[in-house]
């Protein structure tokens, strides 16, 4: 006898007939792997969906240099834990111009090293169907997107030309110049991806974990310091403080929270008890009206 | 009078039951328009549910809307906005998904547009749901819409429905207005033959018996919409039945085992159970059902996996396993009688190459007739012999160019349902369910078999299909080649058969 199937089985064998229909009917297919707690997920729905072989498809890390040092060490020995092919990407450009997120606006140092450079990578390996761990319950703006999300040429999103979908059936079947974004984790909240890490017993970045952090405040929020290329301003301090993030990204974009939940099971605790929706922690999408839903018209994830 | 109410006055008393496991989940599509008060009932069942975030409670906090009492509460409706595209034009355009969990059960609402001219959504949104709210105004009762709504939510495969009257603060909380509303949904209900179909007066603004039960309505004592939700048994419990899994690819491990993956969509297998593959008729017995977590000795509905069996008998992407014990096996056939709506833009063009998309399967479409349209407002069916064009409900008969294992859909509706496809532009521009399978061509599709080029493998053999020899998975490769080449003849306007 079987138990019967829980919610998060449920959860689970959808996303992995979500990989499998996209590995068949995409040629060149991709996974977009961004060292964070939903890439975990997705990476291990993904291992599990082509078992007994490895995932037919390599792992793509846009890389903006200024990502958490943790971040870096942690994708590489998965990597090589799993025997999977990565390829990381930095848009060159970008770096000689010297785009950075201190000197720059979010806005632009994201469209730059972040949205222009994955249409960078995706062209260059002529990808047409990229795996995101993006979930519908992250904002408003997801909460209408498709599971193979299309793009026209210049990787644009048109929200008139996205496809219906209906039953189990997935068409990925592309017109000429589109490319897919694919959203194995569509349905997943972020609850689930916290019990699901927890029942898999899987391994995260040591970051979304509280521990002794050299810190400062700045405009009310705690930025931690992983390295000395940001100057302090008039004023600030680094100071030692026990925080956490709650998503990782690049680290002087990324606020920490002040927390003494050193293990995941406290993590989960205080996490599934919160009460700031997790994109708060991103400050890049504080800085327009219905910013997300403008970056991804322009292509960004 | 008038009344300010305080935020914390509308606290939900009960504490959230965040640490419990979710049992199961339930998905609820929720269709009406803005004006019978849909994003507010929504935003409500979230704020009841406590899944408001701080951030999102603020921007609650900022918004005023005042209800028939005069008194003042938040807009909930706030909390469902969409794109800005949308919210500049203050109509949803587009089905939306949202999560809320409550006594131990995810609940997914899928939110459907309501405007008759989004016929297309309702029926997208309607195809995932195991329970539809349809909404309506207590000072209007029953309108046009909703009878639009049930026959589409009928045709999509939907057995439970709920009525929400709403709005009953402004209807005097009468019990009068309700009964004769509920009376004429009870008519309506019984003609499309659901499961389940009940009526609930409710205030989505003031909440009462959407959780909580009203204090006012003492008259009415059926379940809150809440207490109904719950009741309501998820879509796994009740999938017993015939075992279908329609086969995604094959998996090697590289030694000796080939699995079949996919997802078991109906019914449930066990190791040492004999399948039959519906497209050829090949038996074999389950020898494996393999997870990356470890064998398992039984799949029931709902679970992906891979399976091994005993003797190799040739399966692929697009064959459909069945229990060969079931008498009620897939049905192999090239021509359907079905139910679609059209979703896209573009109307139904006689000269494009258009394909089928079934649970796992790509087929081309030899021949594709019209025979009637649908008149949701009368129920009546149009005869039609030409074109169908967005939002547009349709009988057709469908030939295909070759054989496909499907069922029929009210048999299961899992392996009963397809899309069509249109094969140039890839876009998904019909969704139906099969009425009946039948043998041989269609009428029209016999007659339409006169001047026709012959694509033969002659032909493709010589060069297209020169590369390929003579194995199996080349087989697959030449015949679709072939249908290819089949559909974009179609499109540039040749008339075309495929004899390989």
């Amino acid at each position: 006898m079987s138990s019967p199937l829980d919610h998060l089985d449920l959860l689970e064998a959808e996303s992995i007939h979500i990989f499998r229909e996209a590995a068949t009917q995409f040629r060149k297919p991709v996974l977009l792997y961004s060292i964070g707690k939903d890439s975990t997920v997705l990476l291990h729905l993904a291992r599990k969906a082509f078992w007994p072989q490895t995932p037919p498809f390599p792992l793509l890390h846009v890389d903006t240099t200024w990502k958490f040092r943790d971040m870096i060490s942690f994708r590489d020995r998965t990597v090589k834990q799993f025997g999977l092919e990565l390829l990381v990407h930095t848009n060159q450009d970008g770096l000689e111009r010297n785009i950075n997120p201190v000197d720059h606006s979010p806005s632009i140092y994201t469209d730059t090293m972040k949205t222009v450079a994955l249409k960078q990578a995706l062209d260059k390996y002529g990808f047409d169907g990229a795996f995101g761990g993006a979930r519908r319950d992250e904002e408003a703006s997801r909460a209408k997107e498709r599971v193979f999300s299309f793009r026209s040429s210049g990787h644009r999103w048109d929200p008139r030309r996205q496809r219906p979908e209906m039953w189990h059936i997935l068409n990925g079947r592309l017109g000429k110049g589109e490319t897919a974004r694919v959203f194995p984790l569509s349905n997943w909240t972020e609850r689930d991806v916290w019990r699901y890490l927890l029942r898999e017993k899987l391994e995260v970045v040591p970051l979304y974990m509280a521990a002794e952090r050299p810190t400062i405040e700045r405009g009310g929020q705690i930025l931690m310091l992983d390295d000395d290329r940001m100057p302090l301003r008039p004023g600030e301090v680094a100071t030692k403080r026990r925080v956490r993030f709650r998503t990782l990204g690049c680290w002087p974009l990324t606020a920490a929270v002040e927390s003494s939940a050193t293990t995941i099971e406290e993590v989960v605790e205080e996490t599934l008890n919160a009460r700031t929706s997790e994109r708060q922690g991103r400050l890049i999408d504080h800085d327009e009206a219905s910013a997300m839903e403008k970056k991804k018209q322009e292509g960004y994830f | 009078m008038s009344a300010t109410v305080q935020f914390a006055d509308l606290e939900p008393q009960a504490d959230p039951v965040l640490d419990i496991e979710l049992k199961d989940s339930l998905r609820v599509l929720t269709c009406g328009s803005v004006d019978d008060g849909k994003s507010t009932l929504i935003g409500r069942m979230l704020w009841d549910a406590r899944e408001l975030y701080d951030d999102q409670r603020e921007t609650l906090e900022k918004t005023r809307t005042v209800n028939g009492q005069g008194e003042i509460l938040p807009d909930f409706s706030s909390l469902v906005d969409g794109l800005a595209a949308e919210r500049e034009q203050g109509i949803t355009i587009d089905i939306a998904w949202r999560y809320f969990d409550m006594l131990g059960r995810r609940y997914i609402v899928i939110d459907s547009p309501g405007h008759e001219q989004y016929t297309r959504n309702m029926a997208s949104g309607a195809s995932h749901a195991d329970i539809a709210i349809m909404l309506t105004d207590a000072r209007h009762g029953m309108k046009r819409q909703t009878r639009r709504h049930a026959a589409i939510l009928h045709l999509m495969g939907v057995k439970n429905v709920v009525l929400a009257i709403n709005k009953m603060d402004l209807a005097e909380w009468s019990r009068e207005r309700f009964e004769h509303i509920s009376s004429e949904f009870a008519a309506l209900t019984a003609r499309f033959g659901f499961e389940n179909a009940v009526a609930i007066p409710v205030s989505a603004l003031s909440g009462d018996n959407v959780a909580d039960r009203s204090k006012i309505m003492t008259w009415y004592s059926g379940p809150t919409l809440v207490e109904h939700l719950q009741s309501v048994p998820a879509r796994v419990a009740t999938s017993q039945g015939p075992y279908r899994m329609p086969v995604q690819m094959v998996l090697r491990d590289g030694k000796d085992f080939r699995g079949l993956a996919g997802t078991v969509r109906f019914g449930k297998i066990r190791v040492g159970d004999e399948i039959v593959n519906a497209l050829s008729g090949k038996h074999a017995r389950v020898n494996r059902i393999a997870t990356m977590d470890g064998d398992l000795s039984e799949a029931q509905h709902g679970k992906s996996v891979v399976i091994g069996l005993d003797t190799d008998i040739d399966v692929a992407r697009g064959d459909v396993l069945c229990g060969a014990k079931d008498k009620k096996r897939s049905k192999v056939t090239t021509g359907i009688s079905a139910n679609l709506v059209w979703l896209s833009e573009t109307p139904y063009d006689q000269r494009a190459g258009y394909l089928l998309r079934t649970a796992t399967d790509l087929v081309p479409i030899e021949h594709l007739q019209v025979t009637a349209l649908l008149d949701l407002e009368t129920l009546a069916s149009q005869p039609s012999d030409y074109a169908c064009k967005m939002n547009d409900i349709a009988s057709a008969e469908i030939d295909l160019g070759r054989p496909a294992a499907v069922d029929v859909f009210d048999d299961i509706p899992e392996t009963g349902c397809f899309m069509i496809v249109d094969a140039l532009t890839g876009a998904s521009v019909a969704g139906g369910t099969i009425r009946e399978v039948r043998n041989g061509r269609s009428r029209n599709g016999e007659k339409d078999n006169e001047h026709v080029f012959v694509l033969d493998r002659a032909l493709l053999s010589v060069g297209l299909c020169k590369d390929l020899g003579d194995d199996p998975e080349n087989a697959a490769e030449f015949i679709r080649r072939a249908h290819e080449v089949g559909a974009l003849m179609k499109a540039a306007g040749i008339r075309v058969k495929i004899n390989l």
